[in-house]
């Protein structure tokens, strides 16, 4: 077989995207999967988005990427998530039919000039020295590359606990990933093993939705992608809201003595904020009652998601504690819940880059680096994908910055922090919060993602219009005036003007919301999206200008970059935890090393003083 | 972590109440801040007589003010130098107008490490910056809320549980809309907030009516019965006191005295000798030794040299010592193996050989070094962060009313346990979500 210069291992969610950003940065690429029908596959539950994550989702769409797309071709129930409560913190989430997504990706990857897929699993990867040669396939074959990218997900010593029975697999049906995991633990990678659960499946036909509460999608269908239109959405259904009650607590408290978490047979460390049925029931018994949501998987089956009972916990217990439930008397469980314990590799033996320090060329993205969820392992993908291409093209390596990027925040984190839970996004982990909505991503990220060669000219043509609309309406709104006696301004708010104001002005008053101020004041035909831009830029305006000071404050002393070969054990005066600590993370700048935790803000300025007295500040590059 | 490019002030004037006080001003916004202070233009590197004036345009007192125009200067910026009369009322009042106007106080050795960076002072020297940076650890110890005792810290202890509750709530409603929190526990935010304000008023009234060098700190001086702690008490408080005034209760209780150390007040407290208790009382003794030496702001353990110690255990003594520990070798006028003792602080608290020694490595023990920092800029530092605090607390009740303004609510919130996080140690995202998934059933 021939050469390539980006082999990505793995077809699910970092896969498909790491495979795409590799192809559209101009890289021969090649995507092995140990079975293609499953590339694009959602195998928790069937929704895109959410807070934090439709963030992230954003932001790989402002960077080219699939999924925003894939979820505009899918998305038969939109929500927006915090709609009241201010830009920042709002987020959008659609349910997904996993078919139609799973075709979305799979038709986007096969159109992706410059990407093939074969179907092999991987058993052996080679490597020249400190470097990445070629990977073997499980009939032999050896196939060689100058970057490689795992996304091998949850496949690594996989195993499924169903109650006390439990069996080796990736994936309900699918086999693990053994042999390439035998491998890896071989290259003294830091493993640390994690676990996560799905909820049983269930017969929607056997449902009696009449007893459940309703939740309707927006009326006012929002889209995922930039590129993305409410029309092209499939067609839409209602979810539903149930709940658990004392019955079903006390058949679970009942069942305990035959749940692999409660006996010890599960050691993998789930996450805190999604846990099991069992695990609520335990930890909060002062609860009477849990929410459950009923989400359909999809238009063409008649098959349930209720997200929020995941459990492992026998058959038998789970068929009894899903009919304990109204409107589930009589459910027939179609696949029964189960929990996956996997490996995941120390993410502090990561550059920002996603490159792994032992191995060069050798990138780790999405839950093998001890992330969860679709957005967070796409993100990883994407950063890699592109990384693993520039590499062998020669060209600097890339990573957006906590100030730029919900990417650059879960990235800075992981590589810095490393996790002890499945890592998932949250809105309060970003301190620049107020500069990364996921309204403006596109204008975030979009000119960067031009700069890197990965913006097609469709997207650039329809971002550079919008981004010129939102310019010239910035200066007309400083040059129009309101006068004090305005009835038709006046009107709209809670306090007449008393004096004359600019527009500028006018619009920062909460009171102030949509096209209507700009319409009184004679702006006519001006596109929503664009009118709240301008209107998000004035309203946060004190705030916004507050944390680009920040950012621009940091800007010069934090991005000092360290050199790779800088010997932390030659500083006097710092503590041996620090230096032990710098080794192991090699932060690449003094921002870094700032946020690992531990590091005294005089640790900092000694590393400060030192960095400039061995005069080594070269440029140097994120590799 | 201190910032290298905005405005930095910091009392150049080693604490105490001096002849003359200098307050020195660093950054791009030095000359404007200079101007403020004295409302007159300057010229550059004169020395001018004028009015210094608080941020409400009241005389604060009178004196001289100099400009350097960066690079010429001793940071390599802009700099000003208030050159006003030394008392520390004076000096702070010049400090706190200063930090109105736009400076940051000055971390220990950072106009140093400014010079350094900016090239003003030979590389060699760069070992002594560290020296002098590295002693703003021990500065931030005694500037943590684990140092300071009683009231104070009691106080500013609420006032971060309260913070951290409003935060908890927050945040928890913002990434978790779906799990029914505002349900769960009702929104009073508001009656939190309110309650956050008052406290921090009343810090700020108690905070500004004490007088900061009464305070002093607290020395702890350990060490075996006969190594020569009563003499040294003596030597150190210059007076011949009886040092045996039991306290009554116990036979082997702290003594304590005061001494006048470069204008600072150090409470000096002499522990019973911690060794192997023969009996209860003396088992209490040794448990009043060792709560004390917690509480210390400084640890002085006192060894006797004729006990024969040799050159490795002394070392084994000094790769030991805790953070704030002094090891300090006495009775040197008994011993003549003077070679051995090179890098040792030896004294003699009978003749007073290396006495004035010791009290300058006290002084530098508490990050006292020519960096113009002080006691009182640590008590400053507490001022101004809970000046801050309530700033952002006080924006952050105009905020709650207006969900749509909601995420601009957690800003303020978020930049209130900032400003607070320089006096209670940092409170990070991560410690936040794991108060929120203990106090809420969160995920689907």
């Amino acid at each position: 077989m021939d050469s390539f210069d980006v082999i990505v291992v793995g077809g699910g969610h970092a896969g498909t995207e790491a495979a795409l950003a590799a192809a559209r940065a101009g890289a021969k690429t090649l995507m092995l999967t140990q079975n293609i029908e499953t590339v694009g596959q959602m195998s928790c539950n069937p929704a895109i988005g959410g807070i934090g994550k439709s963030h992230l989702v954003k932001e790989i769409d402002a960077l080219g990427g699939a999924m925003a797309l894939a979820a505009d071709r899918a998305g038969i129930h939109w929500r927006i998530l915090n709609s009241r409560k201010g830009p920042a913190v709002q987020a959008t989430r659609a349910q997904a039919d996993r078919s139609l997504y799973k075709a979305a990706i799979r038709e986007t990857v096969e159109g992706q000039p410059g990407l093939s897929i074969f179907q092999q699993s991987v058993v052996d990867l080679k490597f020249k020295g400190q470097k990445v040669d070629s990977v073997v396939t499980d009939n032999g074959l050896r196939i060689k590359t100058k970057s490689l990218v795992l996304t091998v997900g949850t496949f690594l010593s996989g195993v499924i606990h169903v109650g006390l029975d439990k069996q080796a697999g990736g994936r309900m049906g699918d086999a693990p990933s053994n042999l390439l995991a035998e491998k890896l633990r071989g290259l003294n990678f830091g493993v640390g093993r994690l676990k996560t659960g799905t909820p049983p499946r269930i017969d929607g036909k056997t449902v009696n939705f009449d007893l459940l509460e309703q939740q309707p999608g927006e009326p006012d269908r929002p889209t995922m992608s930039f590129l993305g239109k409410p029309e092209g959405h499939p067609r839409q259904v209602l979810c539903h809201i149930a709940h658990t009650n004392e019955k079903t607590h006390n058949l679970i408290k009942k069942g305990l003595d035959r749940s692999p978490l409660y006996t010890g047979k599960i050691d993998g460390i789930g996450p805190r904020y999604c846990p099991s049925i069992e695990d609520k029931v335990v930890r909060f018994s002062g609860k009477t009652h849990h929410q459950i949501f009923i989400e359909p998987e999809g238009l063409g089956t008649q098959e349930l998601y209720p997200n929020g009972i995941s459990t492992s916990l026998p058959y038998d217990v789970q068929l009894d504690l899903v009919r304990s439930i109204e409107g589930f008397e009589n459910a027939h469980i179609t696949r029964p819940g189960y929990a996956i314990e996997y490996d995941y590799f120390e993410p502090r033996d990561l550059y920002p880059s996603l490159q792994t320090k032992k191995i060069g060329g050798l990138f780790f993205a999405g839950q093998i680096n001890g992330t969860t969820g679709y957005e967070e392992a796409a993100a990883q993908g994407l950063i890699a994908g592109l990384n693993a291409a520039r590499l062998c093209q020669d060209k600097e390596l890339w990573v957006p910055k906590r100030s730029e990027a919900y990417i650059g925040v879960l990235i800075d984190d992981l590589v810095t922090m490393g996790t002890k839970e499945p890592y998932r996004m949250f809105t309060s982990r970003a301190e620049y919060r107020l500069i990364l909505r996921q309204d403006n991503a596109d204008r975030r990220l979009t000119p960067k993602g031009r700069e890197l060669g990965i913006i097609g000219e469709e997207r650039w043509a329809k971002f550079s219009e919008k981004s010129d609309q939102i310019e010239q309406l910035a200066n007309k709104i400083k040059k129009i005036f309101i006068s004090a006696e305005d009835k038709n301004v006046n009107a709209m708010l809670n306090k007449p003007l008393g004096r004359e104001y600019s527009l500028f002005e006018v619009m920062k008053r909460p009171e102030i919301k949509g096209t209507g101020l700009l319409e009184a004041a004679g702006l006519k035909d001006i596109s929503p999206v664009v009118a709240q831009q301008i209107e998000i830029d004035c309203k946060y305006e004190g705030y916004i200008s507050r944390q680009e000071k920040e950012i621009e404050k940091n800007r010069s002393q934090f991005d000092q970059a360290i050199p790779s070969d800088f010997c932390f054990e030659s500083i006097p005066g710092l503590s041996n935890e620090a230096k032990q600590k710098l080794m192991l993370i090699k932060p690449k700048n003094l921002g870094q090393a700032g946020r690992i935790p531990g590091m005294t803000p005089a640790a900092v300025s000694l590393l400060m003083v030192y960095l400039k007295k061995e005069d080594s500040i070269k440029n140097v590059q994120v590799d | 972590m201190a910032s290298v490019n905005d405005t930095i002030a910091a009392i150049a004037t080693p604490p105490g109440k001096g002849g003359i006080g200098i307050v020195r001003i660093s950054g791009p916004d030095a000359s404007r801040i200079g101007k403020e202070i004295s409302k007159k233009e300057t010229e550059a590197r004169v020395a001018t007589f004028v009015s210094f004036y608080d941020s409400r345009n009241r005389p604060i007192d009178q004196g001289l003010l100099i400009r350097f125009k960066g690079p010429q200067s001793f940071t390599g910026e802009d700099l000003v130098e208030l050159q006003g009369h030394g008392g520390p009322i004076v000096m702070d009042l010049l400090l706190k107008t200063a930090i109105k106007l736009g400076a940051r106080q000055a971390l220990p050795g950072e106009f140093s490490q400014r010079a350094f960076l900016n090239d003003k002072i030979d590389l060699v020297q760069a070992e002594a910056i560290a020296d002098l940076i590295n002693s703003s650890s021990e500065q931030a110890a005694l500037g943590s809320v684990r140092s300071l005792q009683g009231d104070f810290s009691n106080k500013i202890n609420h006032i971060l549980e309260k913070l951290i509750q409003v935060r908890v709530l927050t945040e928890a409603t913002a990434d978790f809309p779906e799990d029914d929190i505002d349900a769960e526990i009702g929104r009073d935010e508001k009656k939190i907030l309110e309650q956050l304000l008052r406290g921090l008023e009343g810090l700020l009234n108690g905070a500004k009516e004490g007088e900061a060098f009464s305070q002093g700190v607290n020395l702890v001086l350990t060490g075996k019965p006969n190594a020569g702690k009563s003499s040294l008490i003596n030597a150190l408080c210059k007076k011949d006191v009886s040092i045996v005034t039991d306290i009554p209760g116990t036979t082997r209780d702290v003594v304590r005295d005061d001494a006048l150390i470069g204008g600072i007040t150090f409470r000096i407290l002499d522990t019973a000798g911690i060794r192997k208790a023969r009996n209860e009382i003396e088992l209490e003794g040794v448990k009043r030794a060792l709560l004390e030496a917690e509480q210390a702001d400084i640890i002085l353990n006192l060894v006797d040299l004729t006990e024969n110690l040799t050159r490795k255990q002394m070392e084994e003594l000094e790769k030991n010592k805790r953070n704030r520990e002094l090891v300090v070798y006495n009775k040197i006028d008994l011993v003549d193996r003077f070679e051995d003792f090179d890098n040792f602080l030896c004294v003699s608290a009978k003749t007073g050989q290396g006495l004035d020694i010791l009290q300058g490595r006290l002084i530098k023990k508490l990050g006292l070094v020519n960096s113009g920092d002080s006691i009182f800029s640590a008590r400053r530092r507490h001022i101004t962060a809970i000046e801050s605090t309530r700033a952002h607390i006080l924006r952050a009740t105009n905020l709650i009313e207006n969900k749509s303004q909601s995420d601009m609510f957690a800003e303020e919130l978020r930049l209130a346990q900032v400003a607070l996080d320089s006096i209670t140690g940092a409170f990070s995202t991560d410690d936040l979500l794991g108060e929120i998934f203990n106090n809420f059933c969160i995920g689907k």
